[in-house]
């Protein structure tokens, strides 16, 4: 027989394409101070919701009411999917592509991070993270975003990791676990830094896990704090638990959006998710604390100072994780967040105290909440076996996708969902790592209807409304040129007038949104971002369209260089 | 017709599932054979992958791993035919061409449970059977795990 030829030692992928292989060393720079500062460096989008106060919105104003009509791709970067990967039929791009000084920084579904230059799209370099096709997905193989300082790119992995990466190489500087793949949980939310700390929530919510928010250091990843959102028993809000049995122990409450930052108040804040099992609450008799809530977290030691329960004792799947944004109205420090529930919160941010409740969508049956804050459950899964139909679905009024708040305005601009869904108890026994829903649910395909809509923190009221056929499921970007960005679920990137709602650019992107655009500027040229990838937990949010395109563009406009 | 786990291999072999052109056009996925990886004193893990002839299937097309971790892999196409390989490893997939009868290796990174595809993206390899998977065994750091009491499994 003869000799072996000899093939020689298997590369990276990456080295057969187009890259280039190393980034500026723009991100070195990027401290705590500057990101404190973010919106006074409009050219950059710093952290994952623009600046700590959650209100996407850009200073930028270059596109504008009266020149958007000639906005027009400048640069497409895609990626495809090559091969298997976990949840095949699920993979979306739903990050906010986060600019330092001209290089973009975004993740991608199944373990991807890509560098590119953010006038021309080339990619500089890329990180790709192998995940256990096996992993426990409940909503898609997703992930929404990175965070970048101190020369480092950081990013949570489906299977349970926060990574940092050399933000000029994207060669990997350390790896900590902090969530077990075993017991179903996951990773997908965008890293928060604060301070030196980079903070992290766990996914998994839908296994009967226990919700945790843990913080590593920015320079080793050493593991600072861990803080549990479900008491153990003697523990603060464990009396919110049925004192004897399990519950507890599969709680749910995971915190799986980014939370928001007051520096002067030295508190973050994070939304919680559903208790689990969803939908069988005849296993965890009580409040069920502090799932569904807004915990204000103290960054140096993960204390929880205060929190304020949207959805006490949850029978509907209202996760409650989605953003809590940062405003100020008459002096007062204030916090706003549209709950899946369909009622929008104004809360005072020093203590958790209720301001203002209002609904913001149409059909809301499962119950009520009056201005004091009372909630009254009228419709929910009671009797095994016996199906009940409530508004709005699981998927809530809003999604986790976006809200944007504009300081020019003082208006909130907020993506909504109209949908139904009809839910059925089905109690089952609790294995570890099998889906633990308690129920049958179909969401409804049928007499859907959504919205951009817009609404005055200082009445509840809503101002306008851009009505769609579809549910909106994208996050929303609002700018200082009087412009409102928002992504169709049939492809369809909207601009619209910030005061009026008066729809006045529309690009088909080729596939739907389900991510959250940013702006940034590099030259004095403004651009708008925007992933787009239909997928993700479609089931859930929107089945009626289960069978769109899917895709994985991330599309870029600019107004034409004169 | 239904048939007990026990049994699936059987049946398998019978209906022709493990062959090419027999059943199916190629072969079912990860059909091949079953292989433990070895583990040196260090804790790195080494194996020995190959393409027999004209079988269009990795030997072994599972590959187990005792934990996570590295591996370094050795890759031998005793095939007649061309074929590549692309191997999951944190930082990047790890691609190497495999033309007739040669040799080559891969290191690999894997950091937690669970199974990861490797293939042969050239032709429609991957859909004639080379696909294979990789499985690591273990659990993830103790200190990573919830605070909670044991919990019944499936």
């Amino acid at each position: 027989m003869a000799e072996y030829v000899e093939a020689g030692h298997a590369v990276n992928q990456a080295s057969l394409s187009g890259i280039v292989g190393s980034a500026p060393p723009v991100a070195q720079n990027v401290t705590y101070e500057r990101i404190l500062q973010a919106r006074s460096e409009p050219q950059n989008w710093l952290t994952y919701y623009g600046a700590y106060d959650g209100q996407r919105y850009s200073p930028l104003d270059q596109i504008n009411t009266e020149n958007v009509k000639q906005l027009a791709p400048a640069w497409v970067f895609q990626s495809g999917s090559v091969g298997l990967h976990a949840g095949p039929s699920t993979y979306s791009f739903e990050a906010a592509p986060i600019v330092v000084d001209g290089v973009m920084y975004v993740a991608g579904w199944d373990g991807w991070v890509w560098a590119l230059d953010a006038r021309t799209g080339q990619e500089l370099w890329r990180y790709k993270h192998a995940i256990p096709y096996d992993t426990s997905l409940c909503c898609g193989n997703v992930n929404r975003g990175v965070a970048v300082a101190k020369g480092k790119v950081f990013v949570v992995t489906l299977n349970a990791h926060v990574i940092a990466l050399d933000a000029e190489t994207g060669e990997r500087v350390w790896d900590s676990t902090y969530g077990d793949v075993r017991a179903g949980e996951s990773a997908t939310l965008a890293p928060l830094v604060v301070k030196n700390l980079v903070i992290v929530g766990s996914s998994g919510g839908e296994f009967g896990v226990r919700g945790h928010l843990d913080a590593f250091d920015l320079d080793t990843g050493r593991h600072v704090w861990r803080t549990y959102t479900v008491p153990k028993p003697g523990e603060p809000g464990s009396e919110t638990w049925p004192a004897e049995g399990k519950a507890w122990e599969r709680g749910g409450g995971n915190c799986w959006v980014t939370g928001t930052y007051d520096p002067e108040l030295n508190l973050m804040y994070w939304g919680t998710g559903n208790p689990s099992p969803d939908f069988d609450g005849g296993v965890r008799e009580g409040d069920n604390l502090y799932t569904d809530s807004v915990i204000a977290v103290n960054p140096d030691n993960g204390e929880i100072r205060w929190h304020y329960q949207y959805n006490p004792h949850d029978l509907w799947d209202y996760d409650s994780t989605m953003e809590n944004i940062l405003f100020d109205l008459d002096g007062r420090k204030l916090l706003a967040h549209f709950n899946k529930n369909g009622y929008f919160f104004v809360l005072d941010r020093t203590n958790g105290e209720l301001v203002r409740v209002a609904p913001f969508v149409d059909r809301i049956t499962w119950g009520e909440i009056d201005a004091n804050g009372k909630v009254t459950p009228e419709v929910y899964p009671k009797n095994e076996g016996e199906p009940v139909k409530f508004w709005p679905g699981p998927a809530g009024g809003k999604e986790w996708t976006h809200a944007a708040y504009s300081p020019r305005t003082q208006l909130f601009y907020v993506p909504v969902q109209d949908v139904g869904a009809e839910v059925t108890l089905r109690r089952r026994e609790f294995r570890e790592s099998i889906p633990y829903w308690g129920a049958a649910v179909v969401v409804d395909s049928e007499e859907m209807a959504g919205s951009v809509s817009a609404f005055d923190p200082s009445t509840g009221e809503e101002v306008w409304r851009w009505r769609n056929d579809l549910p909106m499921c994208a996050s929303v970007l609002a700018t200082g040129g009087d412009l409102v960005f928002a992504g169709e679920p049939t492809g369809e990137f909207n601009a619209f007038n910030d005061r009026t709602g008066e729809l006045l650019w529309q690009f088909q992107t080729g596939s739907g949104h389900h991510s959250s655009p940013t702006t940034y500027s590099v030259d004095g040229r403004q651009y708008i971002a925007v992933p787009v990838g239909w997928g993700a937990w479609v089931e859930g949010f929107l089945p009626g369209m289960l069978g769109a395109p899917s895709g994985s563009a991330l599309v870029v406009f600019a107004l034409p260089e004169s | 017709m239904a048939t007990a786990t026990e049994d699936l291999s059987a049946m398998v072999r019978e209906i022709g599932l493990d062959r090419q052109n027999k059943a199916t056009l190629g072969r079912l996925l990860a059909h091949g054979p079953l292989r433990r990886a070895e583990e040196g004193p260090d804790g790195r893990m080494r194996a020995r992958v190959r393409i027999p002839p004209d079988e269009l299937i990795w030997d072994p097309s599972i590959l187990v791993l005792p934990h996570a971790g590295d591996l370094d892999v050795e890759l031998v196409n005793d095939d007649e035919n061309t074929h590549c390989a692309l191997l999951p490893s944190n930082g990047d997939e790890q691609f190497i061409w495999l033309p007739n009868h040669s040799r080559g290796t891969a290191s690999l990174n894997l950091d937690g449970p669970g199974y990861y595809w490797f293939s042969s993206p050239i032709g429609n390899d991957e859909g004639r059977g080379l696909i294979g998977a990789i499985v690591v065994l273990g659990d993830v750091p103790k200190g990573a795990r919830l605070d909670r009491p044991p919990q019944p499994q499936p």
